[in-house]
């Protein structure tokens, strides 16, 4: 009953996060790519910085979220909340490697290298390794009980390098730029805050709508799986 | 499944007009031109120029009055006379944008100001790679949602060989 409430409770709101998302991505893109100026040093590339940003904190902001449902599953033990655990690592998987690749494509003509073993650049590689672990992990066990309560402990112990990844560029010397808004200051002309600002909301929220959309999606399949198994159970093969 | 394509077709209408203002700022903003185009087309407007320092082309003229050079592309080459302030980026063998306008009388590129190679590959490449299987991604996970849902509802889940 829990879990047809929740459904329904996301079923009721995912539009309105769709929504608010496809207009502020619309504008953080028009402001981007069209009117923001380019960079002084950078020039046009700069402009990446619009997509590569918020797919990073959008994969961050992601695995928070696999880690605080992991806790809760390991608490509650409820199906749905497994759900959630795997629709975050999967979204978490997709835009650590969207993060991973933008960077890469950023880095070529700012550093003249794909990749660099710089230590911001290494832990995010490192959460994109965990993620892929524990996919595989989900995969392959065949009992989903035992799998759901390994995954959400490798969910917890991999938690550690977020930290890693937002402090390394203070803690090691690191060829990768520091975080332009910090309790420091702005180090980011007005002029590109607007679409960075957009951007970084917009996708944040996209996040919100996909994880709705897919914690439905495999709630439902379970459903059917289950539906599936009792129509069997009932012998509709006589 | 009506809706989800509706609103789909509005949400890549919405993208394509970005895309085209996005395009339509890169040629007004942004496109450079080679020397071979120069020579060919011999454009009065205010063009950007791409091209190559030829080395040993890089002259100061008398009183340092504006430096003169040769910037080559393709295997052609365009002099430019610079008239602007800003010479420390003019170096033999370095690939620079100056803009300015095509004196087809002097056969020369005058230009005034100096800009960075646009290297806009690399953004198409991180919008294309980035954008699209997020599209991707968000319409099959809505399609497959709607999917199940109609399937749940129908009871279609198995149907018995008579």
């Amino acid at each position: 009953m829990v879990a047809t409430r929740f459904i329904g409770w996301l079923r009721r709101f995912e539009k309105w996060f769709g929504f608010v998302a496809a207009i502020l991505i619309a504008a953080g893109l028009y402001t981007g790519l069209v009117t923001s100026s380019p960079d002084y040093y950078q020039g046009e590339v700069v402009r990446i910085m619009y997509v590569h940003v918020p797919f990073v904190q959008t994969a961050m902001l992601s695995y928070f979220t696999l880690f605080v449902c992991s806790i809760w599953y390991l608490w509650k033990r409820e199906s749905v909340v497994d759900n959630a655990c795997h629709a975050a690592a999967g979204l978490s998987l997709f835009f650590t490697a969207g993060g991973l690749l933008t960077g890469s494509i950023w880095g070529k003509p700012t550093w003249n290298a794909w990749w660099v073993w710089d230590p911001r650049l290494t832990s995010f590689a490192i959460l994109f390794l965990t993620l892929v672990g524990y996919l595989m992990l989900r995969t392959f066990l065949e009992d989903k009980e035992k799998g759901a309560t390994f995954c959400a402990i490798l969910a917890i112990i991999g938690f550690i390098d977020l930290p890693i990844i937002h402090f390394s560029v203070e803690w090691w010397r690191s060829l990768h730029q520091p975080s332009s808004i910090s309790t420091r200051g702005i180090s980011i002309a007005p002029d590109m805050m607007v679409p960075f600002t957009l951007m970084g909301v917009g996708v944040s929220i996209l996040f919100a709508y996909m994880l709705m959309v897919r914690t439905q999606m495999l709630y439902l399949q379970h459903l059917l799986e289950a539906k599936q198994g009792r129509l069997l159970s009932e012998g509709q093969f006589e | 499944m009506k809706g989800l394509y509706l609103r789909w077709g509005v949400l890549m209408m919405v993208f394509a007009v970005i895309g085209f203002l996005a395009i339509s700022r890169y040629n007004r903003d942004v496109r450079t031109i080679s020397p071979r185009v120069l020579l060919s087309e011999s454009p009065s407007a205010e063009k950007r120029l791409m091209g190559m320092i030829d080395a040993g082309s890089l002259k100061r003229g008398s009183d340092g009055v504006p430096f003169r050079f040769s910037l080559s592309s393709e295997g052609v080459k365009a002099s430019v006379i610079f008239l602007g302030d800003d010479t420390e980026s003019l170096r033999d063998l370095k690939t620079i944008v100056v803009v300015g306008r095509w004196k087809a009388e002097k056969g020369v590129f005058e230009a005034a100001e100096i800009r960075l190679t646009p290297n806009y590959n690399f953004v198409t490449s991180a919008y294309v790679f980035s954008l699209i299987p997020l599209i991707l991604l968000i319409f099959s996970m809505e399609r497959r949602v709607a999917l199940l849902y109609v399937m749940i509802k129908e009871e279609k889940v198995y149907q018995a060989a008579v």
